[in-house]
C-alpha cells in the first residue's frame, strides 16, 4: 500500500489521506469525515499532470466520472504509477498541458471529458459532470453552463468529504468559480441555422 | 510587406514554457494577473490556464445578488475587431474559446482584476503601437 499526505480531492478545500491499496483507492479527511473510496474495478485510466497545487492523479473511473486528486509532489509519480501497474493492471499516463496561452485550439470529446487541446496538448478539460446547460448562443457560437451551488457558503466547506464532491460542482470548489464558457466554432453551422438567423432579423 | 502586399500576420506568443513558472498564487484556485508573464491565469476545473494578454479583448465586472462576475472576452474570428493587417490568432479554422465568466463574493476583488486585465491590455497595446511606429 501507498500512503499520501495532503491531497485534495476533487478540489476539496481540506486536505486529507489518499491511499492506494490492492483492494482500490481511498481519501480521507485531515479533519475528520467520511472516506471516499473506489474498488479497483472502477478503475478505468488514470492520468498524472500538473495542476493548481501540486500534480493531480486524475482517475477516470467506469461508473463514477472523473477524480481529480491534487496535490502530489513531482516525486510521487514513481510510487503511484508502480502501485497502479501492480494492483491495478493500469499504466499512469503523464499528460503534459498546453501554456502557451492560446485561445484556440480543438475541443474534443473524451469518454468523460471535453479536453481542449493547444498544439495537442489539453489546456483545459470539463467534466461532463460539471456540465448544466448548453446552448447555441449565436452564429457558429456555444455557450456552457455550469452546476454551482445556489449560495456562495455552502461551496464545498461543510460537505461531506471534507468539502469534496465526488460528483458535480467542481466549479463551485474554486473561489473564482466558473460560471460559462463560449466557444466559437467557425463553419460548423449548418445552413439551416443560418437561415433561422435571417428570419429572426 | 516588402511586396507592398498586405497580409495578415501571426505574431507567435507564448505565456510560459514549463509549468514550474505559473506565480505561486494559482495553487488557490483564483484569478492570477501575472503582469511579467503578460498572462491571466484563470482556474478551470482545478487546473491553472494560462491566457496571454494577446488573446484577450476585454473584462467586465457586474454584480448580480451577492455575487459579482467577471466576463473575459477573447479575440476570435467574426467580431470586426483587430487592426487590418494583424491577426491575432494562428489559424481562423480552430475552435476558440470566446468568453469566460467567473463569479465571486468579493466584489473589490473581482472589480480589481477587470482593471488589472483592462490596463494590461492596454499597455499590451500601446507597445505593439509603438514598434509598428518604429517599423514603419
Amino acid at each position: 500500500m501507498e500512503s499520501f499526505e495532503r491531497i485534495h480531492l476533487d478540489l476539496s478545500k481540506q486536505p486529507g489521506k489518499c491511499r492506494i491499496a490492492e483492494t482500490g483507492l481511498g481519501w480521507k479527511p485531515s479533519g475528520g469525515g467520511d472516506t471516499f473510496t473506489l474498488d479497483l474495478n472502477n478503475i478505468g485510466g488514470a492520468q498524472w499532470s500538473r495542476a493548481a497545487k501540486g500534480y493531480e492523479l486524475k482517475i477516470l473511473s467506469r461508473t463514477s466520472g472523473v477524480i481529480q486528486l491534487d496535490g502530489f509532489d513531482q516525486e510521487d509519480f514513481d510510487r503511484i504509477a508502480k502501485a497502479f501497474k501492480l494492483f491495478y493492471g493500469i499504466n499512469v499516463e503523464s499528460k503534459e498541458h498546453a501554456l502557451r496561452g492560446w485561445n484556440w485550439g480543438k475541443g474534443e470529446f473524451g469518454k468523460a471529458e471535453l479536453a481542449f487541446n493547444v498544439q495537442n496538448r489539453p489546456a483545459f478539460e470539463i467534466p461532463y459532470t460539471e456540465i448544466s446547460n448548453t446552448n447555441l448562443a449565436g452564429k457558429n457560437e456555444v455557450a456552457v453552463e455550469f452546476s454551482l451551488p445556489a449560495g456562495g457558503a455552502e461551496t464545498g466547506t461543510n460537505g461531506h468529504l471534507g468539502g469534496a464532491r465526488s460528483r458535480g460542482h467542481k466549479a463551485g470548489a474554486a473561489k473564482d468559480q466558473l460560471v460559462e464558457m463560449r466557444f466559437y466554432i467557425p463553419g460548423t453551422v449548418a445552413k439551416k441555422e443560418k437561415h433561422e438567423d435571417g428570419e429572426e432579423k | 510587406d516588402a511586396n507592398g502586399v498586405t497580409q495578415k500576420k501571426f505574431k507567435k506568443f507564448e505565456s510560459y514554457k514549463r509549468d514550474n513558472q505559473f506565480p505561486s498564487r494559482v495553487a488557490d484556485l483564483v484569478i492570477v494577473v501575472d503582469v511579467k508573464a503578460s498572462t491571466i491565469v484563470l482556474p478551470i476545473m482545478g487546473r491553472p490556464v494560462p491566457f496571454h494578454i494577446n488573446t484577450i479583448k476585454n473584462a467586465s465586472k457586474s454584480d448580480e445578488g451577492e455575487f459579482s462576475y467577471l466576463r473575459i472576452n477573447f479575440l476570435s474570428p467574426g467580431q470586426g475587431v483587430g487592426r487590418k493587417d494583424d491577426q491575432p490568432f494562428e489559424d481562423a479554422n480552430a475552435h476558440f474559446v470566446r468568453s469566460l465568466t467567473f463569479r465571486s463574493t468579493d466584489a473589490d476583488r473581482m472589480q480589481d482584476i477587470a482593471q488589472q486585465i483592462t490596463d494590461l491590455r492596454k499597455n499590451a497595446v500601446r507597445r505593439e503601437q509603438e514598434k509598428k511606429e518604429l517599423e514603419d
